[in-house]
């Protein structure tokens, strides 16, 4: 599902990523863990085309999306789901609609929006506030919006970045639960994390990244 | 997911109405996020395209003048007492710019001089006469000079003072014309411009998590695009107002002068002022929000 090959991303003098080497199998729960500075985000942020690497080949399906055109970007992340630490939600706009709004815009018909929005929020344990605003919602359950928006289009890989970063330990529990709910559908799923106690409650694959470089890659592993 | 680059492409159908629908509701969307701001734009923009319609008007109007002035004027030449009118009259006919020539026999002049004036019964003092009229009232001077170098003329008399100044106003009114159009479009995208930029502003983070949905770059800037364009049709047809009463004015001056009535100016006008703000407007928002996305 995900190949790096020989990976280097520099940013001016500095070595975001150093000759990562990774494959990540479909279906997989893994964890990418590291201090802040280790490489993690820019990673991530290499799969979905956000960034490009100085050097090496990130493979997603098969496709090298450094190689990717321009135009095509858009067609590789309508098959990820991308969870954000800071959520991303319009505040203006209801639940329903935060998830939904994507999806319209790619052409989706209404009922199929309808199904798929109430579905997804259903994964999530939100079905019963879809009608209420982020700000009405607590940070956990502002995440779990998140994640269904991630969820909603089917995607076969979900990339979440730190998406326990803002949580308590309780309500980060509540949202690791719900993406290993959703990894036992079949979903690829990475996560970026430094947080101890969640990756050693898992025990799922584990990459640790120190200075940009893969110096750990432990099946069931833990951290810290 | 391998194939996803074929899987994923829309195809060409009821996606496509859903999405340009889609598209028209985020336009509507923008549109209603601007708020009273609107009310500035298109009435600035009214205001400039009202500027410009006029002198565009004006100047179309003044150029049916200078061509119906253009063909009243005509130089008179005077023969020498030793050529033959005929023939001079067809050598007149070779010159380049020269429409018609018409020949004033000497003996017809003067009868009509001795009519006029009650003269006695002398000698007729008077020269044969051409009257050379020119294609076009810019040529005049040029026809005048060329006449004036041909061995049968002994003179020339053509209304020199009014069709300089005709030329010099008829110039005038087109540069102003291209002046004012340079203005128009740099105004109408500057003003554009900023405003979509704050629209942009305020909708950063829908723009941002649709770019990382997957969502297509010009599915995010069309409807900034159709909002510029609409600014620019919203103020044309505010413009229109008070250009419809100066037209009424342009038509009164065109009877009292016995000018032909130019409808056909006016409605060239209106669909230039639909084109160009419309044009200028998307383009003003295209440059906008070309700079806030990348893949």
């Amino acid at each position: 599902m995900i190949n790096l090959r020989g990976v280097n991303k520099k940013y001016r003098n500095t070595y975001a990523l150093k000759n990562v080497n990774l494959d990540i199998q479909k279906g997989e729960f893994v964890f990418l863990v590291g201090s802040s500075g280790a490489g993690k985000s820019t990673l991530m942020k290499l799969l979905y085309r956000e960034e490009l690497p100085t050097s090496g080949n990130v493979y997603v399906s098969g496709v090298d999306v450094s190689k990717l055109p321009d135009n095509k970007v858009p067609y590789l992340r309508r098959n990820m789901g991308i969870i954000f630490q800071d959520y991303k939600l319009l505040e203006k706009q209801t639940i329903y609609d935060n998830v939904a709004f994507v999806i319209r815009a790619l052409g989706v018909s209404s009922r199929e929006v309808d199904n798929r929005v109430k579905s997804a929020l259903k994964i999530v344990n939100l079905a019963h506030k879809m009608k209420s605003k982020p700000n009405e919602l607590s940070g956990g359950e502002q995440q779990r919006v998140g994640i269904a928006r991630a969820i909603v289009n089917g995607p076969s890989l979900l990339i979440a970045d730190e998406p326990t970063g803002n949580l308590d330990p309780q309500t980060s529990l509540e949202i690791m639960e719900i993406l290993d709910k959703i990894n036992s559908r079949g979903i690829t799923v990475l996560i970026s994390t430094h947080d101890h106690a969640m990756v050693n409650h898992f025990r799922k694959r584990v990459i640790t990244l120190e200075a940009g470089q893969v110096i750990k890659d432990v099946q069931a592993g833990t951290y810290g | 997911m391998a194939n996803y680059l074929e899987n994923i492409r829309p195809k060409i159908s009821i996606t496509q109405y859903r999405i340009a629908l889609r598209v028209l509701i985020e336009t509507f969307k923008g549109i209603k996020q601007a708020g009273i701001v609107n009310i500035f734009i298109i009435g600035t923009m009214a205001a400039i395209l009202m500027i410009f319609g006029a002198i565009f008007r004006t100047s179309m109007s003044l150029s049916s003048l200078v061509n119906e002035l253009g063909n009243v004027l005509e130089v008179s030449v005077y023969l020498k007492s030793s050529a033959d009118p005929n023939q001079a009259a067809e050598q007149a006919r070779q010159l380049s710019h020269v429409k018609r020539v018409k020949i004033i026999a000497k003996e017809n002049s003067w009868e009509n001089m001795r009519k006029d004036m009650q003269l006695p019964n002398i000698k007729n003092p008077l020269p044969d006469t051409l009257h050379v009229r020119v294609d076009s009232q810019k040529n005049i001077k040029s026809v005048a000079d060329n006449l004036s170098k041909q061995s049968y003329v002994e003179d020339i008399r053509y209304a020199k003072d009014i069709s300089e100044k005709i030329r010099v106003i008829s110039d005038i009114s087109h540069t102003a014309t291209v002046i004012v159009l340079g203005i128009v479009g740099f105004l109408t995208m500057f003003i554009i411009n900023n405003t979509i930029q704050l629209v942009i502003q305020s909708r950063k983070k829908e723009i941002e998590i649709m770019r990382l949905m997957g969502v297509s770059n010009w599915f995010i800037r069309l409807p900034y695009i159709l909002q510029g364009s609409l600014y620019g049709m919203m103020a044309t047809i505010i413009a229109i107002i008070p250009l419809s009463f100066l037209q009424g004015y342009i038509m009164q001056v065109h009877r009292f002068l016995g000018i032909p009535n130019s409808e056909n100016s006016y409605w060239a006008m209106i669909f230039l002022l639909f084109v160009l703000s419309m044009i200028f407007g998307a383009l003003g928002s295209l440059l906008s929000i070309k700079n806030k996305l990348k893949t």
